[in-house]
């Protein structure tokens, strides 16, 4: 008898499954469209490991914004929900979380910083209709094809075309060195800045690739000061970075080093040391907080949150979760292919420019370059 | 030629901090016969004590490492103490016991001092020596110096004293050096004691060379543990040539197999153990278990 009930309680379970496995993607989140209660959203990024400093970022800048549109009412009456889930920089840790998103009813991603974790969650966010706007910059993002994939600034080939016209048209310098690392960011780099100088005929004297765990970079230096560079680009992210600038100013080189997002925080000339970091070309739609009133009213209420200064991820952040959020409200606390389109639709100033979606999911198409003087990023003069 | 020299000044730097890692995987190891798969977590939490006491009370760099030493030494009792009533008796609990202390340590290192790490300056701040085009940070020589001088104390206390003698006693034979009256807890206590503060000295240490994040233990305690294996677990010298070999070998595979190297390092450190697997030192595997 027990044997037999115990059987019919497997077969329900194992319908239930079964039901819940056949239903339409995106059919799961019936706890999305319930318009009572407040409007769940998901913040994934690596608040341990190496990339933490990315994802805490990240998060002060989404909070930022959700605190502003709480303060002012929420959307439709309800207040905004931002649970943060930690990837620690993993894509397999992303992918769990992406369907954990999904089960537990989330309208939308923001997140993540790391352009690898965000393409490893891509395809599940796709699949079940949950809007995600990133902060990863890798073409690979626009490669995933996904109509549920925005990206709050520019991809790597906008930096670095930027970057490359700076360096080789105006300033008129061919000869440079390449330090790039295999991750998902400097794999992505690498790529879109050999491309850059492809197209200017120009072939870099070194092409050398790091791993994203290395520590010592002795050997790489050393091959490199022997072509004797005028411009090293690197293609890593912050710490990484800071460490490869710091050893090479140990070996005597002298070379000016140029780069993309990264190497305009103050982790990067924290850990190279401000005088090592001295002159550092960066390309970055993100050059300081004083640059218009926008961005001067954003630095003054993070400075006076989280009592630190605001920089370009947490810029990104707040922009991106600004844009879901008016989303949110202009087409009515929508939830999947719709609110997809209301976040494609949404023309939207921010602190990084002025945002217009194209098909791909890209919004920002230009970046300024800027120089490191004193230990802070400025604009470039020349 | 100046390529592989300047190679293998980078991986001594290095290798010196791996050889202090290994150190204190191997001592636990030799005196309990027990992985402590904690030790990456503890150099983390030196390193962030002695940049503290270095960056935010402004301590001189070798105060601010003597309090770290002393202060995590004492986790390393604490950890010791929690993990005492297993000792004997349930080996495998001890080992996931110290996973368990990892994961503790790892999230007050995140509750205490943020996601976020911090650049150490140099304490040494001056120019890097020039010697027929090598080029040698003094910071480096300061790291080897400081790594040789623990070493040789750490052989002298184990030879020479009473409290290392019983320690090498109970790594033998336990039971044996227990009819003596020697205490094996205090013993084993004393094993954790040092492993930690040797932690400490390496997480202090490498702050400057590298950066003090929450994943500088991941990347040490790894690197170590290698170290310590290639060497010979358990043995001293074997800790100190293990850590040296794996800190060149990584800059050379960095040099010549660039985004491979780290692959191609673990391959030959594979290799090696296969071929001899008590690693170079090793003579016999202590098992207590």
């Amino acid at each position: 008898m027990i044997h037999r009930r115990a059987t019919a309680v497997t077969a329900a379970v194992a319908s239930l499954v079964l039901a819940a496995g056949c239903s339409a993607p995106g059919g799961g989140d019936e706890s999305s469209g319930d318009d009572s209660g407040p409007i769940k959203i998901a913040l994934v990024d690596a608040q341990s490991g190496q990339l933490s400093s990315l994802g805490a970022w990240e998060l002060k800048g989404a909070r930022l914004a959700v605190d502003e549109w709480n303060a002012r009412g929420g959307i439709n009456g309800r207040q905004i929900a931002l649970d943060v889930f930690d990837d620690q920089g993993d894509p397999t840790i992303g992918t769990n979380l992406a369907r954990k998103i999904d089960s537990e009813g989330y309208l939308a991603m923001i997140g993540t910083a790391e352009s690898a974790v965000t393409i490893a969650m891509a395809p599940i966010l796709e699949q079940a209709e949950i809007p995600n706007i990133t902060s990863g910059q890798s073409p690979g993002l626009v490669a995933t094809g996904s109509d549920f994939l925005f990206l709050n600034g520019p991809t790597s080939t906008t930096y670095d075309e930027t970057l490359a016209e700076h360096i080789v048209d105006r300033q008129g310098t061919r000869n440079i060195a390449m330090i790039t690392n295999n991750g998902g960011y400097g794999k992505g780099e690498h790529d879109a800045f050999l491309e850059a100088l492809r197209k200017r005929d120009v072939t870099p004297v070194a092409d050398q690739v790091v791993t994203t765990d290395q520590k010592d970079f002795s050997a790489v230096l050393t091959g490199i000061r022997q072509k004797n560079p005028q411009v090293i680009f690197l293609g890593a992210e912050e710490v990484e970075s800071g460490l490869i600038v710091k050893q090479a100013r140990d070996l005597g080189i002298t070379a000016t080093f140029a780069g993309a997002a990264p190497q305009g925080t103050p982790v990067f000339i924290d850990t190279a040391g401000a005088d090592n970091a001295e002159g550092t070309i960066v390309s970055s739609p993100y050059l300081s907080n004083d640059i218009s009133d926008a961005s001067k009213t954003f630095a003054a209420a993070y400075k006076a949150t989280f009592n630190e200064d605001a920089e370009l991820h947490g810029a990104k952040a707040y922009d991106g979760t600004q844009i879901l959020l008016t989303a949110l409200k202009t087409s009515n606390v929508a939830t999947g292919r719709e609110l997809a389109d209301a976040i494609r639709a949404t023309r939207y100033a921010g602190l990084l420019g002025d945002f217009a979606f194209d098909q791909t999911g890209v919004g920002i198409f230009a970046t300024s370059v800027g120089v490191i003087r004193d230990g802070k990023l400025v604009a470039a003069t020349s | 030629m100046q390529v592989f020299l300047q190679t293998v000044v980078g991986g001594v730097s290095l290798g010196a901090v791996y050889a202090l890692v290994a150190l204190g995987f191997s001592l636990v190891y030799r005196t309990m016969g027990l992985v402590n798969f904690a030790h990456g977590n503890v150099v983390t939490v030196g390193a962030y004590l002695a940049s503290t006491f270095y960056l935010s009370s402004r301590l001189p760099f070798a105060l601010a490492m003597a309090v770290a030493i002393g202060l995590t030494g004492a986790i390393g009792l604490i950890i010791e103490r929690v993990l005492r009533p297993l000792e004997n008796r349930d080996f495998d609990l001890m080992l996931i016991g110290t996973i368990g202390f990892g994961i503790v340590l790892d999230a007050l290192i995140i509750m205490i001092w943020g996601a976020t790490g911090r650049a150490v300056p140099s304490p040494v701040p001056s120019a890097p020596l020039d010697v027929f085009g090598l080029r040698i940070r003094t910071y480096d020589l300061v790291v080897l110096a400081i790594a040789a001088i623990a070493t040789v104390l750490l052989v002298l206390f184990l030879s020479r004293t009473k409290t290392g003698a019983a320690m090498q006693a109970v790594a033998m034979d336990h039971e044996a050096a227990t009819a003596v009256g020697i205490h094996v807890g205090r013993s084993n206590a004393v094993a954790f004691m040092i492993g930690a503060g040797l932690a400490a000295l390496a997480g202090g240490l490498v702050g400057p060379l590298l950066y003090v994040s929450p994943a500088l233990g991941g990347t040490l305690g790894i690197k170590g543990f290698a170290a310590a294996i290639l060497g010979g677990f358990g043995s001293i010298p074997g800790a100190i040539a293990g850590g040296l070999a794996i800190g060149i070998l990584d800059s050379f595979t960095a040099g010549h197999f660039q985004g491979y190297s780290e692959l191609v390092t673990f391959l030959i450190f594979t290799v090696i153990i296969m071929v001899r697997p008590t690693g170079v030192f090793g003579e016999r595997t202590v098992n207590r278990a």
